[in-house]
């Protein structure tokens, strides 16, 4: 299993605009479920996409078990936001969660079948990706991402779709696979109770605002009057 | 030869026939991938290449795939900016595109049957035309044995494919070169304009409750067929040109559609 290390990652669209992401580090250790929080614009899908290494940061360093990112892709899975796949595509649950090992090893159906038991939706194999719930959706792409044959998961606004028990089931998945090893980075929009599910949080706002248990956190963020000052 | 002399129907039937598989087919990908307005600016890339390729004394076919290709990269980079108005950018381009081919006609002093080009000229179709239908329909016939999962990924989840690793540059530009073969392909059939109608009209039909793109591909490309042979028995049972006939059955196709998936 691997654990992440980004240390003073800087980020910038553009030259002439002030960076995305500002000497952001952050060490996520293996087998760990760590939450990413911050509002619209704080760079949330900014850092996930440094750490895959779809993008390369300006400035800093991102490392996967003390080795470059870029030698070591293969260890970390991206599951994008939900609004950024063509969910009218003309192809079924199982095709689509296949497609997860695209450019690596052919799966077996056992790795299928596990999958989507592991998201609770082996019941929908057959079913046309449109004609899910936008919560269902979600799971097939969660057991999608989890056909890769990674180490690291980096979850873009998993939950953007669930309504407040679904969110509860999608949590309890998410930390069974942390507690199997896997290191799990969840961005979320949610500050509220739900962060306590996380063994770690991590507050962003362009630069790190605060990062520790979810408590240290909460503290963290009301101290600097954050919370009362964005809501 | 002879044989095709004295049976002069068979080549225009064969090539109707592969275009009316081969358009909706590629139609079917095209679509699910949200690429039919670059499809339109390929189309009318072609005709400055014909022209410019006659003038030198080339085959039309390699100056209008040529120029096609030209559409296709300008179309990818135009996509992959994704500014607020490139959709606009495309559509002058489009124009320019075809306003600069009917002008090069005239200043090269060269003589091209622009209705034909338009909206094709089957009956006079010839054995060259049936191969270049046959090599568009070969090259089709391998991008998707080499890369029909990765274009399916490209498709659904274009970032998340990126990230696994596929090339996408590379794959959508392989799309818009067997696109730009397709188009030429078609010209002698429906013409580059009509072949719009047959790259789409199938395809709505086809992708109906469809489980995959292959399904949808089959279906498409049966219903293409259907609707080119129909096209085609009626033109030479009314003496009408097949190109328009095809167009015009492909609307008149679409009360098939269901109101509902």
């Amino acid at each position: 299993m691997s654990s992440l290390i980004a240390e003073n990652v800087t980020y910038s669209y553009s030259s002439n605009i002030k960076p995305a992401l500002s000497k952001v580090s952050l060490d996520l250790e293996q087998g760990t479920l760590t939450a990413l929080v911050g509002p619209n614009g704080a760079g949330k899908s900014t850092l996930l996409s440094l750490l895959q290494g779809s993008s390369t940061p300006d400035q800093g360093e991102i490392t996967v078990d003390g080795k470059p990112l870029r030698n070591n892709r293969s260890q970390v899975a991206l599951m994008p936001q939900r609004g950024k796949l063509n969910w009218n595509f003309p192809i079924t649950v199982e095709g689509l969660v296949s497609l997860g090992r695209v450019n690596h090893s052919r799966s077996t159906c056992c790795e299928l079948e596990a999958a989507l038991q592991r998201v609770g939706i082996s019941h929908l194999a057959k079913r046309r990706l449109d004609t899910l719930s936008g919560g269902q959706q979600q799971r097939a792409l969660l057991a999608k991402t989890l056909m890769n044959p990674a180490k690291i998961f980096l979850l873009d606004e998993p939950c953007s779709a669930f309504d407040p028990p679904a969110k509860e089931d999608f949590l309890l998945i998410i930390r069974q696979l942390a507690d199997s090893g896997f290191t799990v980075f969840v961005s979320s929009h949610d500050w509220g109770t739900s962060l306590n599910a996380y063994d770690k949080v991590v507050a962003l706002d362009k630069i790190v605002l605060a990062s520790g248990s979810p408590r240290e956190v909460q503290e963290k963020l009301s101290s600097i009057n954050y919370l009362r000052w964005k809501l | 030869m002879s044989f095709f002399n004295t049976n002069w129907w068979i080549i225009p039937l064969l090539i109707t026939s592969f275009s009316g598989i081969l358009c909706p087919a590629m139609g079917t990908v095209l679509i699910t991938h949200k690429r039919l307005l670059q499809v339109n600016l390929i189309s009318h890339c072609v005709l400055p290449g014909l022209a410019l390729a006659m003038a030198l004394g080339l085959d039309p076919s390699i100056g209008g795939v040529i120029s096609g290709l030209v559409g296709a990269i300008a179309a990818e980079s135009l996509t992959n900016k994704k500014n607020q108005n490139y959709e606009a950018v495309m559509n002058t381009i489009l124009a320019g595109s075809m306003g600069l081919g009917v002008l090069l006609i005239p200043l090269l002093g060269i003589r091209i049957d622009l209705e034909a080009v338009l909206f094709g000229d089957l009956l006079t179709a010839n054995l060259s035309d049936l191969l270049r239908t046959l090599i568009a329909f070969s090259v089709f016939i391998c991008l998707m044995l080499f890369g029909y999962d990765k274009l399916v990924h490209i498709g659904l989840d274009p970032e998340g494919a990126a990230s696994s690793g596929v090339n996408v540059s590379f794959l959508n530009l392989a799309l818009g070169f067997t696109t730009a073969l397709v188009i030429v392909s078609s010209m002698s059939a429906v013409g580059v304009i009509l072949v719009i109608a047959l790259l789409s009209t199938p395809t709505l039909l086809g992708l109906q409750k469809a489980r995959s793109l292959w399904i949808a591909m089959v279906r498409s490309s049966i219903f293409g067929l259907i609707l080119s042979l129909i096209g085609f028995s009626l033109a030479m049972f009314l003496n009408l040109p097949p190109g328009p006939l095809i167009s015009v059955l492909c609307v008149i196709s679409l009360i098939l559609l269901p109101n509902n998936r």
